[in-house]
This record gives C-alpha cells, structure tokens and sequence, in this order.
C-alpha cells in the first residue's frame, strides 16, 4: 500500500498503489484534505492500485462533493484493475464509476 | 494485539457463543427429530461459522464447517432425514471447530477431521471436491428446486462494521452466489471530507436479488451482521417467479427514493446498542478499583469521625452513597446467569447416555438464576463430577429401572435459586439412590470410622465426599476411583460453600450446593480481640449474646453458652489465633449457624457492620482455612474475614491431650472448645 501526494503548479496528483482499505483511511483523508486544500485541480491516479474497499471509495466520495461545491476540478486518471473494477461494481457505485470510467 | 488479531479473536469469542447454541440445538434435535425450526438454527449457527469463519482468515474451518452445512442444508430440503449418525458426527465435528479456532492443528486432529468428512460426505451423499475456504454457495451444493423469487434487500450497516473486521462487499459476492444480484449504494449519509472518520461506514445499499431462494437463506448470508446493521428483507414482487413483474420491481427498488425513516437511517444501531462485549479481565480490573475506592471511603468516613469535621462527614457520606451504588452496580455487571453452564453439560449427559446404554432426560430449573462469574466459573468441575457420579452411579439401567416399575428414561434435573445471600444449586436424579449401609460398611473398611460409631444419615451422606472414597465396585471410564467427589467438596469450600445430599432408596439421589452469590465483596459484623479485627460473614450470624466471668464458671469452665435453654458450644477467638492479652471481664458470643449447628464465636467487642472488599491472603497462606480472606479498614488496619465452617471444622479437627501424650499449645487451648463442640455434636 502506497498513497503519495505529487504537487505541482497545474495540480495535485494522488497516486494510490496496491490495496487501500481500512489500515490506510485516515492518511488518505489527510491527503485529500491537503490536495483540495490548495484549490487546485486534483486527480486521483488508479493506475497502480489493487484494491479499494469501502472506507476509500467514501472517502473518494467525499473528496469529489468537496471538490464540486468549491468548483474545483476533481478527476480520475488511469485503467482500474479487474480487481478494483470489480469492487466498484460490486459495491453500486454507478455515478462514481462512471467518473473513473471517463478518465 | 494487531487490529488483525483483535478482530480474530473477537471471532473467536463470538464463534464460541454460536458453539454452544449450535451444540444445544444439536442435543434438541436429537430428541425432537422432526422439527424444522431446530434444523434452520443448526444450519444457519454452521453457516455463520463458515461464512464469518471464511472472512476473518479461518479458511480450513470454513472448508471444514462447508461440508456439514451442505449436509444439513439437505436435511433442510427433505432429502437427508436425522439421524443419530449425522448427530453425532456433527457433535464431533463441533469438537473439533473449537480446536481449529484455538488453532490447534497436528496430524491427528487432520485425521479426525478426515475421517468426520468422509463419514458426512458418505451420509449426505456430497461429491469429495468441495470449495475449500471459500464461503461456499448453498445454491450450488444443493439445488433448491424453488422457483426464482426476487427479494428487495435494505442494507444499512452501523458505523463500525468495518472496524469489526466485516467486509460488505464480501457479503454481496456470497449474495451473487445464490443468485442475479443488482446493488445500488446509497451516499447520502456521507458527511463533508473534513468532518469524515475515515474507519467508520456511512454508505448503506439497497439490493435486489433473483435467485431461488428462500428468505432464510438470503438471511442466513447477512446472519453475522444482522446485530449491528438495519436489515430489511422482503419479497420484491407479488406473483414469485413472474420475471417481468420481478424486473418491474428491482427497476422500483433501485430507482425509487426512498423516503420518510425507511429512506434514511434515523439511528446508528450500535451506537444504541443494548448490550456490549467487555473483556472479563478488565470487568476484573474495574471491580477491584471500586474495591479500593469502598477502602478508601471508608478511611475518609473515619477521618471525618475521628476529626469531628461535619463539613468533610457531609462530603463522606455523599461518597458513601455514590460507592455503596457503584459497588451494587459493578457486582451486577458480574452477575450472570447459570443458563450457559448448564447447557454445557447436555452434551455431556448426551455423551454418557450413549455411552452407559442409558436413557436419561435433562431438565433445568432456574437457568436464569444470576451468580458472580466467579463463582460460576468454578462450578463447572464440581457440576461435571455430581452428574457423572449420577450418571454411572446413581441411575440405574433400563432394564433395572423397568423391573423396579420405574419409567425406562432416568430423569436428571439441574437447578438453580437464590436463597437469602447464597444460591442453591442442585443435581437431582430419579436414580437407585446412595446405599447408606454400603457407604458405612466402606468407611468402617477404610478406618474413616469406627466399626460401632453411630452416624446419622447426613454424616453417612457426607463420608462419599472424603479422598479416595468410592463404593463402586469396579473403576470405569466415568467414575469410581474415588476422585470426583472429593474435588467437589475441595471446589465448593474454596468457594466459600456447603454440600447437602438427600438420598431415598430406589428413588432416587439430590445433591445441593449452597454458594455465595459472590466472591468479591461480603456483608460482614466487625468484632475485635484485643487490638485485632475479624469479620464475619453476616449471612451466618444469628445473634450476639454476652458472655461473663460468672457464665464461664456456671459451665464448669467448658467451652459451651446457655443460650435460652440450648447448649451452645463456643471457639474463643483468642485462643484460636493464639492473641495472649488478657481478657476483658465481659465479652461477646457471636452465635453462627454451621453445618455442625449453631457455634459461638468469642470476641472482647462487636465493632458493626461492614460492607468488606474479600482481599485473597495471597499464595503463601494458601493453606490457612479457617480466613478467607482479609480487607483493610477504614483506618487502614488489616482484617481477617473468617470462614466459620472451616473455623469449626478446625477446631473440631484438634487432636484432644491424651495422658502422656504431648500436645502443641495450641491444641491444648482448643481443646476446650473441640471437646465442648465434639459432646455438643455427639448429643445432639
């Protein structure tokens, strides 16, 4: 599991690696927290991760209504892995896999 | 511990409970073969060991339990009927679940397990390949035949299931195993990002599932966590089967806002959880802190008598309410119900039935009395001895019990009640009862008494409790070595409690324990000797009557009272504890009851009464019997809690001078009171 936060003048990059569940939730929302902060555009690169459970799916969630009610731009970059997919679909996320879909 | 291993062994714990529920239905179902409620409560506790088994890393016990779900999912299904077999396989095949949760895996636990699923298999005709450690799909293993039902399926889970170890997404793959399954989640209790805790669940789901199936077994999936989610679980649509109606409905299921409470979650169920899961240690830990608080209150109440301070004597006595309600609450909190231990030992019973050839009924009575989980912890053993001396013993086999006019199936009753400060605890059984001349005869045999002593029924009753003493003419499996009965007095004296058995010939043999409802704190009657504090348990004490010079004297110096025309005898204090001050003019009897009849107890004063924190003496006094313990005192003295069974029992137990013999000091100064109690006892 990594979570890195890659910042530069045109954005935020949140790079998620392997499996983000439980265990990695609180430092994902601080790194939200701090990539929103900015007021820049974020993008949450999926390429390299495995796994997604529930606490990260809301936590993206949250992230995106934040993002929408302060007008920034707030994207998905990257292919979902079949096991990620999966999740997505399995969990009910139409419109939120729709946005990863649009990437 | 790792949030791994908390969540593992909250499993544990939880599968433990299912065990136990899963054992008793088991023995139910045995002797009620047709019942199909008890057939589903089986089949699902094995389905909720599987599937929670599965999500918490037990795979070889999920593998292990598939098997015998899928069995008794064919009995569900009428295809497979019960069967002692099947019983006792699956009795056996619980043994070994609570080895594989204590992961104890060697080669002869795998060849038992083997050969369990092998004998299951055959029974219930199951195919050899069967998914290992995967949670399994009952409609796969045993086609239902049931037309395809849509179930509309609300799914809101508490906050913490996901700090629980539970994965909602490992549910809906086991729901997608019964059938078509189409999931909307629902977002709209997610709060802004700032104000997320990110461990906790807010999404809840709205499902609609085609498959199959009954309501049981799409329940049975979300059984686990039916406790801690709001679950609703309903048909879909009206005519079963109907598949376009069944699409109408899972488009209105899924496209429909929901609205009014059944829309949003209106509670976080565990948040309002009624009952909580605490850790026995730090029930301990938090009883023994209101033990030291009732220490430290009762020095504040002596300070402020001692200081004449009414101010801080206002303060004391609030504290004093305030601890007397936190001490009543916290031995509640301990208090739980006998029920659980009682259900052990049908299995038990089960066992030994089927072993000895004997049919033999259990009832229960008073399950639901309350004791100290202390005690209830150490009533295990005794309780197994007493039903297995009954078992072998005292019930008689069918032929016997059919040519005495006696029904073929023994009954044995377990029973519980309170009982003033104590419970009664009681193994009753319909058997041929004690043979009191054969006890005699083999007590005589053994030197415990002399060929003429005249015994009463209750002394005879009492000699089976002593080491080594059977009449059983053959050691067996069960019983007969002359053990058992022995640890159950060795248990119940430790526990501060007394046996009595009542026996009729031919019909049959009860044995009661009276125990204290609790170990930790005791309602005691302050009494010093000189600069020395005792207590005594308050339970016992009958009254207090004054002793004086001219008493002693009228009894020609003999340890024994007049107390309203009875001859009471009586253990100075003093000279048990050896305390050579010398004594006042006038002192004070107390008069407790004992199982030897009423003894008196000489002390200098009566100091009052006491609410007394049992403090044990550590191991070191380990062999003093007669103190059970001791507490601090308000002015943080020590004192010692008395145990006036054993008090008595020690003193009677004092070898008396003989003429040339030597006799410690001690024996000689109580000799007084064991003559006094011995000819107290003899007459009477």
């Amino acid at each position: 599991m990594a979570i890195a936060l890659h910042e530069s003048e045109l954005g935020n990059v949140v790079v998620l690696e392997g499996t983000i569940d439980i265990s990695s939730a609180g430092e994902l929302k601080a790194i939200l927290l701090k990539a929103l902060g900015s007021g820049k555009e974020v993008c949450i690169s999926l390429d390299a991760a495995t796994y997604l459970d529930v606490t990260a799916v809301q936590l993206l969630w949250a992230a995106e209504q934040q993002a929408r009610l302060s007008g920034a731009v707030f994207r998905f970059s990257g292919h979902l892995s079949n096991l990620v997919s999966t999740t997505f679909a399995n969990a009910g996320f139409p419109s939120f896999q729709t946005s990863v879909n649009a990437a | 511990m790792s949030s791994a291993e908390q969540f593992k062994q909250s499993f544990r714990e939880e599968a433990r409970e299912v065990l136990v529920d899963l054992e008793a239905a088991l023995l139910e179902l045995n002797e009620n073969r047709a019942d199909d409620e008890l057939v589903g409560r089986v089949f699902r506790a094995l389905h909720t060991i599987k599937g929670s088994g599965s999500m918490f890393g037990f795979e070889n016990l999920a593998a292990f339990t598939h098997n015998l779900e899928t069995a008794f999912d064919e009995v569900r299904n009428g295809r497979l009927q019960i069967g002692s077999e099947l019983i006792d396989l699956t009795l056996a095949a619980l043994d070994q679940i609570r080895a594989m949760l204590e992961e104890r895996e060697g080669p002869e636990e795998a060849a038992v397990r083997a050969e369990i699923l092998v004998k299951v298999r055959r029974l219930a005709g199951i195919a050899e390949s069967v998914p290992g450690g995967s949670a399994g799909s009952i409609a796969q293993t045993a086609p239902s035949g049931l037309p395809i039902r849509q179930w509309a399926i609300r799914f809101a889970p508490g906050p913490d299931l996901l700090l629980n170890g539970s994965n909602p997404l490992l549910l809906f793959a086991e729901l997608r195993e019964l059938g078509g399954l189409s999931v909307k989640a629902s977002m709209e209790m997610v709060p802004p990002l700032a104000d997320l805790d990110p461990e906790r669940c807010y999404l809840s789901w709205d499902m609609v599932l085609a498959a199959p199936v009954d309501r049981d077994a799409v329940h049975d999936v979300l059984i686990f966590v039916e406790d801690s989610c709001e679950l609703v679980i309903e048909p879909a649509a009206d005519s079963e089967g109907d598949a376009r109606q069944a699409g109408d409905a899972t488009a209105r299921a899924l496209e429909e806002p929901r609205t009014g409470s059944g829309g949003r979650r209106t509670y976080d169920r565990p948040d309002n959880a009624s009952s909580l899961r605490v850790p026995a240690a730090k029930l301990d830990q938090f009883v023994d802190l209101v033990g030291e608080l009732v220490t430290v209150q009762a020095r504040l109440a002596e300070l402020a008598t001692r200081h004449d301070n009414s101010e801080v004597a206002e303060v004391s006595e609030e504290i004093e309410r305030l601890t007397s309600a936190l001490r009543e609450n916290s031995m509640n909190i301990r208090m739980t119900p006998i029920r659980a231990t009682f259900e052990k030992f049908r299995r038990l019973i089960h066992d030994l039935a089927r072993d000895l050839g004997k049919d033999v009924e259990l009832t229960m009575e008073g399950a639901d009395t309350e004791l100290d989980k202390t005690v209830i912890e150490q009533l295990g053993d005794p309780l197994m001895h007493l039903i297995r001396n009954s078992m072998d013993h005292g019930i008689e086999g069918r032929e016997l019990r059919l040519a005495r006019g006696k029904c073929a199936t023994a009954k044995l009753q377990l029973s519980a009640r309170h009982s003033g400060a104590s419970v009664l605890v009681g193994v009753s059984d319909d058997g041929g009862g004690i043979n009191a001349e054969a006890v005699r005869q083999r007590a005589v045999d053994k030197g415990l008494v002399a060929a003429d002593a005249q015994l009463t029924e209750a002394e005879t009753f009492a000699l089976i409790f002593q080491p080594g003493f059977s009449t059983a003419k053959q050691v067996t499996d069960v019983s007969g070595r002359g053990v058992g009965m022995d640890v159950v007095r060795q248990r119940v004296e430790g526990l501060r409690g007394t046996i009595d058995v009542a026996s009729k010939p031919q019909l049959g043999t009860s044995v009661t324990l009276r125990l204290p409802l609790t170990l930790a704190i005791i309602d005691g009657l302050l009494v010093a000797v000189d600069e020395a504090c005792f207590v005594l348990p308050l339970g016992c004490t009958l009254e207090c009557i004054e002793l004086s010079s001219a008493d002693i004297e009228r009894a020609n110096g003999k340890h024994v009272a007049d107390v309203r025309g009875e001859i009471v005898p009586y253990i100075r204090l003093r000279e048990h504890f050896d305390i050579r001050q010398k004594r006042p003019e006038l002192e004070q009897i107390m008069v407790v009851e004992t199982i030897e009849g009423r003894v008196g107890f000489v002390v200098d004063r009566v100091l009052g009464n006491c609410q007394t924190v049992i403090k044990s003496l550590g191991r070191v006094y380990r062999h003093v019997q007669a103190v059970s313990g001791a507490t601090i005192l308000g002015n943080g003295t020590v004192a010692l809690i008395l145990d006036p069974e054993r008090l008595v029992q020690e003193a009677l137990s004092v070898k008396l001078p003989s003429h040339g013999a030597r006799a410690s000091p001690r024996a000689a100064r109580s000799g007084g009171a064991a003559a006094s109690l011995r000819h107290v006892a003899e007459s009477s």
